[in-house]
Parts: structure tokens; sequence; C-alpha cells
């Protein structure tokens, strides 16, 4: 069975459709890409998935259980975690107080807490910067401390929006790396993003979505070739 | 701070507070020390919202009129003593602020301090009509506060000395229940959700239930302070005790002090206090003016607050002293 399944998803905001009868599903330890041109609604789809938006219609599942109509911070409970494209991080706090308010989900008391972020921390390379004030640290190091508050929630699936979004190539990279050893730590991944290098390197599986509504899904390589995806991003000549 | 010193620093300021008494024998001075007690209290109220989870409400004057008509009511029309009396207003109070809560925390920000100013004025329309409970605009008056011996002793309400006694009492408690919330996961999270409210969603903080419980909180300092007041004062009325000035001080007092510190609350109404006593003393005319001038002042040259910026100050000392000796 699949981990995480998203099942005829729809939402209006007033009479547009941002997101139409949406359905994929994600296995477990998988990296699923979701990709598409600006405004496809790959967002939305994140804040439909982790209940910062109620869907119209549609239904979404974690092992089998609905996750709609929960409010964000039940579904991040039940095992959802998500970053945000413009990162969000409590910016008069450093670090490591970041992560260890993320951490407090699975260990109320304050010492395992701070323990449990000094490991996520030290996983995502950003030890040495434990003490920095969140609003100090560079565009990188705040997209860390973003995957790095997502992973102390301990999920089991990790939405990640756009993480190497303003990033520079060398750093991409590096991103690259963090999200595979994320997944090998036995985490799913969803995966929205822009730069198509990282997406071909590492996703399993790409979900492409246009006006709201999937137009392909695949293995990387095939969906690229696919003339309705050249046709959305390019146009129809191109394809 | 390390446990140990925490732990003489509530000592040293038990010690003075129990001390104070005994040197200060002018009765207006005393006043005045007993109203810096109250302030704290409810500078301390406003801040467990306001400092720590950024929720600002200009609306406590409700939460403290509902301690202070549930205490005199209580009082004169059943009999209860001022000392379960003051308790129960908090807990009035605690309780009138979960419906207060799950209506105004459906705004944010500057909605939600507007929300709250509507929810006091409501009050205090309330208190003015509801005439069977309330009195109306005339409000209750205690003449004579009930017979106690305490350790063999009459007490003497007449004088300062018992109400100086219960205001430090309150206060001991208001701080407290501050420090140790800040200890707590809850103290954490309304961090969080003062730094960034979705982002405290995204990592599991229920944000609705923290903000509901710390008004309750909060409502229940306000209450406790109320409850004060109406024994104090022993005059309650509409004007008195759900007057928008009273919103405002309760908003000054940590402003001045240190938004979501233990002791700024303190600090606050130590400064304020004096200053609108002596200028109120020196030009009865337009003291207010001074008053105002003192707060642009603070707000202007120490936005951290009086011992926010103090405790800064000591932090970074204390930093520069390790580095020394590491090197």
């Amino acid at each position: 069975m699949a981990l995480l399944e998203v099942h005829g998803l729809t939402r209006f905001f007033g009479g547009l459709r941002a997101v139409g009868n949406l359905s994929f599903e994600v296995a477990e330890g998988e990296i699923l890409g979701l990709i598409g041109p600006n405004g496809a609604g790959k967002t939305t789809v994140f804040n439909l998935v982790t209940g910062f938006v109620r869907p119209s219609q549609g239904e979404v599942r974690l092992s089998g259980r609905s996750v709609v109509g929960l409010r964000p911070n039940a579904v991040a409970r039940r095992g959802i975690a998500r970053t945000f494209q413009i990162v969000k991080p409590f910016p008069g706090l450093s670090a490591r107080e970041n992560v260890t308010l993320a951490a407090f989900l699975r260990h109320p008391a304050r010492r395992d807490a701070e323990h449990a972020a000094d490991e996520v921390l030290g996983r995502l390379g950003l030890s040495h910067r434990a003490s920095t004030l969140a609003s100090q640290l560079t565009l990188m190091d705040q997209k860390r401390l973003e995957m790095a508050k997502a992973l102390a929630t301990d999920p089991r699936v990790l939405l990640l929006d756009e993480p190497m979004g303003g990033l520079n190539p060398s750093e991409v990279d590096v991103a690259v790396g963090m999200v595979e050893r994320i997944r090998r730590g036995g985490v799913t991944v969803i995966l929205v993003e822009h730069v198509m290098k990282a997406i071909m390197r590492i996703s399993d599986r790409v979900v492409v979505l246009h006006h709201g509504e999937k137009i392909a899904e695949g293995a990387p390589a095939v969906v690229v070739r696919d003339p309705q995806v050249v046709a959305a991003y390019f146009g129809r000549r191109a394809a | 701070m390390s446990r140990r010193a925490a732990a003489l620093a509530w000592a040293c300021g038990a010690a003075a507070v129990a001390a104070l008494p005994l040197l200060v024998k002018n009765a207006f001075l005393l006043h005045v020390v007993i109203l810096i007690l109250m302030w704290t209290v409810l500078g301390a109220a406003w801040n467990v919202l306001g400092g720590f989870a950024g929720q600002v409400s200009f609306g406590h004057a409700a939460l403290f009129g509902i301690g202070a008509y549930t205490t005199i009511i209580l009082f004169l029309k059943a009999g209860v003593a001022p000392w379960w009396g003051i308790p129960l207003g908090g807990m009035a109070a605690a309780l009138g602020s979960v419906p207060i809560g799950l209506i105004c925390f459906r705004l944010r920000g500057p909605y939600f301090s507007l929300a709250t100013l509507a929810v006091a004025e409501l009050a205090k329309l309330v208190a003015l009509n509801w005439e069977s409970v309330t009195n109306g605009p005339v409000g209750f008056l205690i003449t004579d506060l009930p017979q106690l011996r305490l350790l063999g002793h009459a007490v003497d309400w007449e004088a300062k000395t018992p109400f100086y006694a219960l205001a430090a009492l309150l206060m001991g408690f208001a701080l407290f229940a501050t420090a140790r919330l800040r200890q707590s996961r809850l103290g954490a999270y309304l961090v969080a959700i003062r730094e960034n409210e979705d982002a405290a969603e995204a990592i599991g903080v229920d944000t609705v239930r923290a903000k509901v419980l710390t008004l309750a909180l909060s409502g229940f300092l306000a209450g406790l302070g109320g409850g004060f007041y109406a024994c104090y004062f022993r005059y309650v009325d509409p004007d008195a005790v759900l007057n928008i000035g009273l919103s405002m001080e309760m908003v000054f007092i940590p402003m001045v002090g240190g938004l979501g510190t233990v002791c700024g609350p303190l600090v606050g109404a130590v400064f304020l206090t004096t200053v609108g006593e002596a200028v109120r003393e020196r030009f009865q005319v337009g003291h207010l003016i001074f008053y105002g001038l003192f707060m642009m002042i603070v707000i202007r040259f120490l936005p951290e607050g009086i011992w926010g910026r103090a405790a800064l100050a000591l932090r970074g000392r204390r930093k520069e002293a390790k580095g020394v000796g590491a090197a």
C-alpha cells in the first residue's frame, strides 16, 4: 500500500480552480518530484496536503487514514512535515532554538528536545551555526534550517517546497546530497522544484502539474520528453 | 541563569519584600509600594500573552473588571471573605477569557487587538446595564472588611500592612507563574507563535490551544489583580474597573520593563508608578504630559525595555568574560 495517497484533490479559489481532480500516490522511501510551470498549483497541493488550506473536494490519506480537515499542527503530529518556499524561520531565535521548538513535538522534555535538535543540526551540517540567530543565516543555511525544523518533527513524509530555489550551482549539489541523505534516513520525500538538474537526479518519479491538473507522471527521463509537458513549459510550437 | 543563582535571586527578592514594611513607615510611600505590587501582577498578566505570545490585547480591563466584580459581589452578597474572593475572581476571569479567546483568536495581529478593544467596551456596557447584578453605574462600596485573626492578632484593615502582604503574595505568585511558564514547553511554543504563527503550526504547535490556555492564565492573573483592587480601594464601578485606561496601563508596564521577560513587569511597574505618582504630586494640571513624555523616551531609546536592556547587557558581559577565559 502506498504511504501517502492523494485522490481527486480539488480546490477552488473563488471561480479559479487552483487544483483539479488531482490523484497520485507515494510509496514508502520514494522521492517524488512535483513539477510544473509557475502557477501550476504545486504549492497549493502542499497547502492542501498539510492542512493550511482545506480542499474543496478530494481525499488525502497517510497509511490509509484521512488527514483532510485536520489543522496543520495535527497533520504534523500524524507525520507529514513541510518546508516553505519562502523560508519561515523563527527569526529572533538561534538555529538551535528553532530546531528545538520543532523537536518538542516528539520530545516534551527540553533536554531531550535539545539533544534531538543537535542531532538534526549535525545531520544537515548546521552544527557550527547552532548559536547564530536564524535571521543572520545565509540563504543556504536558512534553507538548511527550514529542512532541519521539518526533520526534527520526525516525519514519515517530508514535503520540500523549492529547497534549491535561489541557490548557486554548487549549493544545489550540496542540497541534492542532503535530500538523498534524508531519504536514506527513512523519510519519504515529495519535492517541488524548478531546478531541473536536481529533479532529474534525485526523483524516482515525477508528477507534472499544469493549471492544477496532472498532465504527466512517470520516470523523470520519460516525462521530460512528453509532448504535453514540453508544450506546457515552452508552448505548443516547441512541442 | 543557573538553578542555584535563580534560587538565590528569588530568596533575596522575597527577603527584600518581607523587610520593606519594616523600613517604610510613611503610609503614602507604603501605598505607592502596594500600587507597584498590584501593577506588577497586572503587567505580568498582560505580559504572558502580549510579551511571550506576541498577542497584543487592548482589552485586559475586561478581565480585571471580571475579577473585581466577582470578588466584591461574592463579598457583599454572599459573604465570601476576600482571601477566597480574590482567587475566585481570578478563576472567573480565566473562565471568562475562554469564550473571548475562542472568538478573538480567529483574528490575527492588529485585528485581534481591535477585537479585544471591542470586548472591553462590551464588558463595560454589560456592567453599566445589568443592574440586577452589577448595580449599574452606581457600583459597589465595601464599608467593613470582615474580622480576621491571624497568629493571634486581629488584622487591622485600616492599616496598610495587611494589604501590602496580600499584594506581595500575589506578585510573588505572578512572577513565579511567569518564570515557570518560560521554562515550559508551552512557554517555548508561545515564543514560536510570536515569531511566526504559520511556521509554528507547521512544526506541530496547536496555536489555538496554546493561545487560549495562555489567555486563561493571563485572565487569572488579571482577575487576581482586579480582586485585590476591589478589596484595597473598596469601591467598584464600571468607570473604575472597566476603563480603557486600565487596559493601556497593562500594556505599558511590561513594555517599559521588558516584553517577554520575568522581571520586566516589576521593573516597569516600579518606574511607571513612581514617575506617575511623582509628577501627579508636582503638577496637578497636565501631569499626564510628563508621563507620556517618559513613555516616549523609553520606547524610543529602550525598545527592549529597561529590564530587557539590562538583561541583554548582563548576558553580553558574561559571554565576553567567558571568551576571555577561553583565550
